[in-house]
C-alpha cells in the first residue's frame, strides 16, 4: 500500500462507548474487519508498508476512539490508579497523580519515543498492538495492572498475567474495547526501575527494557513486580526472578541464582535489532542492577 | 468527511477523506508547504506541527481526527519580513542549512520555549530528539534555541506579559492572508 491508499478507508467517530461496542459486535459477528484508532503511531505506519488489500471492499472500517471521554482521563482513587486507554503518554507524564505515585510510568513515557510520539501514543494502542517489545506494556506488567475491557456483554477485567497468550495474541475478545488500565499502586516512595537498552534513549525499539517496582520491609521484598521487553514472544513477567527475590532475605541473594532465574525466564532471539546473546547479557545485568539497588549483594 | 478546524488561528473547512494525512491536507489542500515530508513514518520530525498546542508528526495524524482542533504550522510562527525571535536566531546562529528539517525543528523548539522559557542544553536536546537533521550536527540548532530563549525572556520582561512571548502575531496575520486555500 502507499499513503495515497489511506484515502480509501472509511472512518467513523462513534458517539460514545456503547456505540463503539455495538458497531464492533455487529461487524465481528459478520467477520468484517474493524480497526479502533487512537494515536495511530503504529497503525498508520503499518498501512504504508503492508501489501495492498485485494479489493476495496476488504478494507477495514476505522473507528476513531481517540477522543471518547470514556477512554480518556487519569484518576487516583486511594491506591488505585486508573489510566484511560486513549490517554496519551504526554498526558500521563504530566499527570500529578502519576508523578507522585507512579514515577516509573512517567520515566517510561519519556523513553517511549520523542515528544511527537508521546503526544499521540496511548497505553491502549500499545496493548492492542501487543508487541512483546512494547515499552508501555512492559511497565504495566511490572505493576501487575488489570485491563478493563467493554463489549455489548458488559465490562470485564483481565489481570495482566492472563492477558498475553502468544506473540501478538491475547485473551481479549475481538469485540472487546480496551477502556482503561488499573494499577494497585505500591506505597508512595517505593523503589522502582525503568531501564531501556536501545540504539537511542527514545525513538528506538528496545533491545531489552526492564520495568520494576518493589516494596521492601527491612531485608525482605514483600512485593516485586517485573516486566521485560524484547526477550520472549510475550512481555516477560520474570516469574522465577520474582519468586526467588521474595523468598529469602536480600542479603542471601547471589548473582548466580539471579542469573539462573533470568535465564530460565527469558528466551531471546537474534533479529535485526540485536542478538540473543547480547539480550541475555543485558537481561541479567539490568535485573542484577535493580536487585543490587534494593540491597542484594550482587 | 467534512472537517472544521483552525489552522494558524484561522477557521478552515475541508471535505477530505478522513484518513488523509494531516500533512497532505496542509500541503496539498491548504497550500501550507512550509511543513515538510521526510520519512513519512514518524521518525524524522520534519512534518512536526502543533495540534492543540502539542507537537505531533503530521504524517501520522489522519485529518479526520482534527475536527474542532487547532493546528499551528511553521507559517504560524512568522513570515518573511516578520520573523519570530526563534526564526531570527536560527538564521543568526546557523541553525538552518538545507532547511528541510527546519520547520519541524522550529515547531518543536517553539513548544519547548512556551513551556520552559529557560531550558538547559539537555532539555533542548530532549525536546528536539524527534527532529533529525543531517546538515548541522545539531550544535548550531542547540545554540539557536538557547539564543532565542534569552531573546524571548528579554522581550517578556519588556512587554510584561509572558503570553506574548515570541508570538509574532502581526506576522501570523500576514501569513494567513497569503496562504488562503485554493
Amino acid at each position: 500500500m502507499s499513503v495515497s491508499d489511506l484515502r480509501l478507508f472509511e472512518m467513523r467517530r462513534p458517539a460514545d462507548l456503547p456505540d463503539v461496542c455495538a458497531v464492533l459486535a455487529e461487524r465481528v459477528s459478520r467477520s468484517e474487519p474493524t480497526v479502533l484508532l487512537a494515536g495511530g503511531t503504529d497503525w498508520l505506519v503499518e498501512q504504508e508498508t503492508r501489501p495492498a488489500f485485494a479489493k476495496e471492499a476488504a478494507l477495514p472500517l476505522v473507528l476513531d476512539v481517540s477522543r471518547l471521554p470514556a477512554l480518556r482521563g487519569i484518576t487516583l482513587d486511594g491506591d488505585r490508579l486508573r489510566i484511560g486507554a486513549a490517554a496519551t503518554y504526554l498526558d500521563m507524564r504530566r499527570d500529578p497523580a502519576v508523578l507522585a505515585r507512579a514515577p516509573m510510568l512517567e520515566r517510561m513515557g519519556r523513553d517511549i519515543g520523542a515528544i511527537q510520539i508521546q503526544a499521540r501514543g496511548t497505553l491502549g494502542g500499545n496493548l492492542a498492538t501487543a508487541s512483546p517489545a512494547a515499552d508501555g506494556v512492559t511497565a504495566l506488567a511490572a505493576y501487575d495492572a488489570t485491563l478493563v475491557v467493554h463489549s455489548v456483554r458488559g465490562e470485564r477485567r483481565i489481570p495482566f498475567a492472563s492477558l498475553q497468550t502468544a506473540y501478538k495474541r491475547s485473551t481479549r475478545a475481538a469485540d472487546e474495547v480496551i477502556v482503561a488500565v488499573e494499577i494497585d499502586l505500591p506505597p508512595a516512595g517505593s523503589p522502582w526501575i525503568w531501564r531501556k537498552v536501545g540504539t537511542r534513549r527514545a525513538q528506538s525499539i528496545s533491545k531489552v527494557a526492564l520495568a520494576g517496582v518493589a516494596v521492601r520491609e527491612g531485608d525482605r521484598l514483600t512485593r516485586l513486580g517485573l516486566g521485560m521487553a524484547s526477550v520472549a514472544p510475550v512481555t516477560a513477567l520474570l516469574s522465577r526472578v520474582r519468586t526467588l527475590a521474595t523468598s529469602r532475605p536480600l542479603r542471601d541473594l547471589t548473582a548466580a541464582d539471579i542469573d539462573a532465574a533470568v535465564d530460565a525466564d527469558v528466551s531471546p532471539i537474534d533479529d535485526i535489532r540485536s542478538t540473543r546473546d547480547y539480550r541475555a547479557h543485558c537481561a541479567r545485568s539490568v535485573v542484577r542492577a535493580f536487585l543490587r539497588d534494593l540491597g542484594a549483594p550482587v | 468527511m467534512k472537517i472544521s478546524f483552525k489552522v494558524n488561528g484561522a477557521a478552515r473547512e475541508l471535505d477530505a477523506p478522513p484518513l488523509q494525512r494531516l500533512l497532505d491536507a496542509l500541503r496539498l489542500v491548504l497550500g501550507l508547504t512550509g511543513t515538510k515530508e521526510g520519512c513519512a513514518e514518524g521518525e524524522c520530525g520534519a512534518c512536526t506541527v502543533l495540534l492543540d498546542g502539542e507537537p505531533v508528526n503530521a504524517c501520522l495524524v489522519p485529518v479526520g481526527q482534527c475536527q474542532g482542533r487547532e493546528i499551528t504550522t511553521v507559517e504560524g510562527l512568522g513570515a518573511a519580513g516578520h520573523l519570530s525571535p526563534l526564526q531570527r536566531c536560527f538564521i543568526d546562529h546557523g541553525g538552518a542549512q538545507c532547511g528541510i528539517c527546519t520547520p519541524g525543528v522550529l515547531i518543536s523548539a517553539e513548544h519547548l520555549l512556551r513551556r520552559n522559557p529557560d531550558p538547559d542544553d539537555d532539555a533542548i536536546r530532549e525536546a528536539l530528539a524527534g527532529n533529525l537533521c543531517r546538515c548541522t550536527g545539531y550544535q548550531r540548532i542547540i545554540e539557536s534555541v538557547r539564543a532565542a530563549a534569552v531573546l524571548r525572556r528579554a522581550d517578556a520582561r519588556d512587554v510584561g506579559d509572558p503570553r506574548d512571548v515570541g508570538d509574532a502575531r502581526g506576522a501570523r496575520d500576514v501569513s494567513h492572508d497569503r496562504q488562503e486555500a485554493p
